[in-house]
């Protein structure tokens, strides 16, 4: 008996094993390699005598629904690292340095974002660290400025430096810039009425909150808001017909790419032949790996993809990363990587890596230093709370295709 | 009107799927007791494996879906023998611990292999069709018609073959059905392979209309305990009854009350069904 309870075990495990594989996502044009990478971050660099390490801190979610999220913010991240490390690291004040990037996870919980910082500052003396949500930003921003350590802060919401702490790097643009070329869009395309069917994460209803006062202001009507939780709806059936009953013109959607484009899908599925503007947390490149076509996204208006940017460093850089990762960057990619960069040069422009208050009293230099080929982005200058600005781009779905529209 | 009709549609499609993942659920609770949290796990993993199949060798939707129902079923069966088995004899609190490791190892070992990715199923029965004036896809009629025919299969099966009589006995009286000779350990590993069979078949159903990822079973895992406690655990015709009625409350909740509030109206029936009906819709009499 026991033999046979043996070799069934031994029979499923190696089936499941080789189904296992990587299957390819068809539309991604890439095998799912990326499920590995999350180690590559904890490998200490090789450094050769008279080398010293700086440590980088890193929390988000490598776990739980948001890992693949976290997963693309990371490989931007390390991208960078690898790179000025194999490039002999970076000098300051005479003295050689190398990265090495630490990264934990913590599930996309606030709590756990706090917990990890505070590891990281014990164990690895980071001065600096990366989060990419706002929950665990704003959880860091207790107590950053006491225990003296730098957040690059990966969220485009408004309160992560309007708050006005003193050690916080907004790494994106904030989506309050958003508001007015989209409504604009989607109103001269479009029409007047909305229905709004947002992410039900805090990011996602303060969008809403935003969004919903400026469309009326500009002349707009909203027909119906409400949220959808991805983590706890199987079908969104039911809110799209409910949403699509007032018939508007227009649907606010938004969340991570693919939930939102299956959102999208089912709206059209029901019959939905309005615009669709999509929050700047969803991607219109990475929808698409989900509807197939832009076809379904038609009319569409949200934030540029990396991969239709034409930044002086976005071409390489894609290249780079597919090369090594098997799909097309996000931005959140893009924008770790050039932040990378920018905190090196900061650092070499304050003389320490390890000042905190210096390095970002440096930022505005590090930017200027940047050289052009490592701008993924091109990031003009650093606000006086602490968020880079970058030049806005939208990008809008027409007649199949996506369309760069720029904004004063 | 159109619009009663359309959400009565929509909530007839949700509930058929937690009603299949209630079902497998409650089997398993009605035989062995155990509140088996790793079924969100099997859920996943079902849509998973008929997900590879379909892309890595191009096997037939309904191929890959009978695949993936005997691979997981046979997981279930491994996870009783390695896993609840062993654990018979101990404190009842033990079962429960054991589940959820379970469901945490599978979560991240579906997550090494697969790796984080949101995927879709693309089947081939993704148009459009007007169905009496409501708009559904191919998929989601095939969903309806799918639970249906499988609960009917289940019935049949427990009422009318030998075998299913042997787990209604133990069902009904665990010690009773060892004295007349019922071999006790078999019908527990075939309660666990139908109970995998039911999540991969829910899963391999409902995943082209929503995504595959590693979390996937959290979307429907605490509904489904919902669902059981609401029909009586460890009765069919309960988590049956129960996903329709869970189903119906979702999407006439949201769209004649509230949406934001849907889920707060789900749990208040709970409360009210249970204060009037402690045991649940269907106290538990066998099946």
């Amino acid at each position: 008996m026991n033999v046979i309870k043996l070799s069934v075990f031994l029979l499923v495990s190696t089936l499941l094993l080789m189904m296992a594989g990587c299957i390819d996502n068809p539309s991604n044009e890439a095998a799912s390699e990326s499920g590995n990478e999350s180690e590559t971050g904890t490998e200490a660099p090789e450094v050769e005598e008279g080398e010293e390490v700086v440590n980088i801190g890193y929390s988000g979610p490598l776990s739980g629904p948001a890992a693949y999220y976290g997963e693309r913010t990371l490989n931007g991240l390390t991208m960078a690292v690898e790179e000025i490390n194999d490039n002999g690291g970076f000098e300051v004040d005479g003295q050689t340095y190398k990265f090495n990037v630490v990264a934990l996870d913590d599930k996309y919980l606030p709590n756990e974002t706090a917990a990890n910082a505070k590891r990281l500052l014990q164990e690895n003396q980071t001065p600096i660290i990366f989060s990419p949500h706002s929950g665990g930003i704003k959880a860091m921003q207790v107590f950053n400025e006491k225990e003296n350590f730098l957040i690059g802060a990966y969220t485009s919401e408004p309160d992560a430096t309007e708050a006005g702490n003193e050690l916080t790097v907004r790494i994106p643009p904030s989506y309050d810039g958003y508001l007015e070329p989209f409504t604009k869009y989607a109103m001269e395309n479009h029409g007047e009425k909305l229905a709004a069917l947002p992410t039900a994460s805090q990011y996602g209803k303060d969008w809403t909150e935003a969004l919903v006062p400026y469309w009326k202001e500009q002349g707009g009507e909203v027909v119906y808001n409400s949220s959808i939780d991805f983590s706890k709806d199987t079908d969104f059936f039911t809110l799209v017909t409910n949403a699509l009953k007032e018939e508007p013109d227009v649907l606010f959607i938004g969340g991570p790419s693919e939930p939102t484009a299956k959102v999208a899908k089912q709206a059209r599925e029901l019959g939905f032949e309005g615009g669709f503007i999509v929050m700047d947390q969803a991607k219109l490149d990475e929808m698409k790996s989900v509807t197939g076509s832009y076809e379904d996204l038609e009319g569409s208006v949200g934030v540029t993809p990396l991969i239709n940017s034409d930044y002086p460093g976005t071409a390489e850089f894609v290249e780079k990363y597919k090369e090594e990762h098997g799909q097309n960057p996000g931005s959140e990619a893009g924008y770790h990587y050039v932040a990378m960069y920018t905190f090196m040069e900061a650092m070499k422009a304050a003389g320490s890596v390890d000042d905190p208050e210096a390095i970002r009293a440096h930022m505005q230099e590090g930017l200027d230093a940047l050289p052009e080929d490592k701008q993924v982005y091109t990031i003009e200058e650093i606000g006086e709370n602490g968020g880079f600005t970058t030049n806005l781009r939208i990008a809008a779905v027409e007649d199949g295709g996506v369309v760069t529209i720029n904004v004063e | 009107m159109d619009i009663l009709t359309q959400q009565l549609f929509n909530g007839l499609t949700i509930g058929s799927v937690y009603s299949l993942v209630a079902l497998g659920l409650t089997l398993v609770y009605g035989i062995l007791h155990i509140p088996n949290f790793a079924h969100g796990a099997l859920y996943m993993l079902g849509a998973y494996i008929t997900l590879t199949l379909m892309l890595l060798w191009g096997v037939h939707y309904w191929i890959a879906m009978a695949v993936s129902v005997l691979v997981v079923g046979l997981l279930g069966v491994i996870m009783d023998r390695l896993v609840f088995h062993p654990l018979r004899n101990a404190p009842p609190i033990h079962d429960k611990i054991a589940a959820i490791g379970i469901l945490l190892f599978l979560e991240a070992f579906a997550q090494l292999i697969w790796g984080a990715d949101y995927r879709t199923m693309e089947t081939p029965y993704g148009q459009v069709i007007d169905l009496f004036g409501m708009t559904a896809t191919m998929q989601r009629v095939l969903i309806n018609i799918g639970a249906i025919v499988v609960m009917i299969l289940l019935f049949l099966f427990l009422k009318k073959t030998y075998i299913g009589s042997t787990i209604i006995a133990m069902a009904q009286n665990r010690e009773g059905a060892h004295l007349v000779g019922i071999n006790t350990n078999k019908v527990a590993m075939l309660t666990f392979m139908i109970s995998g069979g039911l999540a991969a078949i829910a899963a391999s159903l409902s995943a082209p209309i929503n995504l595959v990822f590693p979390g996937m079973g959290h979307l429907v895992i605490l509904k489904a305990f919902v669902i059981i406690i609401l029909g009586g655990m460890g009765s069919v015709p309960g988590a049956i009854l129960g996903g329709y009625i869970l189903g119906f409350t979702e999407s006439l909740g949201a769209t004649y009350l509230s949406n934001d509030y849907k889920d707060i109206i789900a749990f208040l029936m709970l409360v009210v069904i249970l204060s009037i009906k402690p045991k649940g819709l269907f106290s538990r009499e066998g099946f």
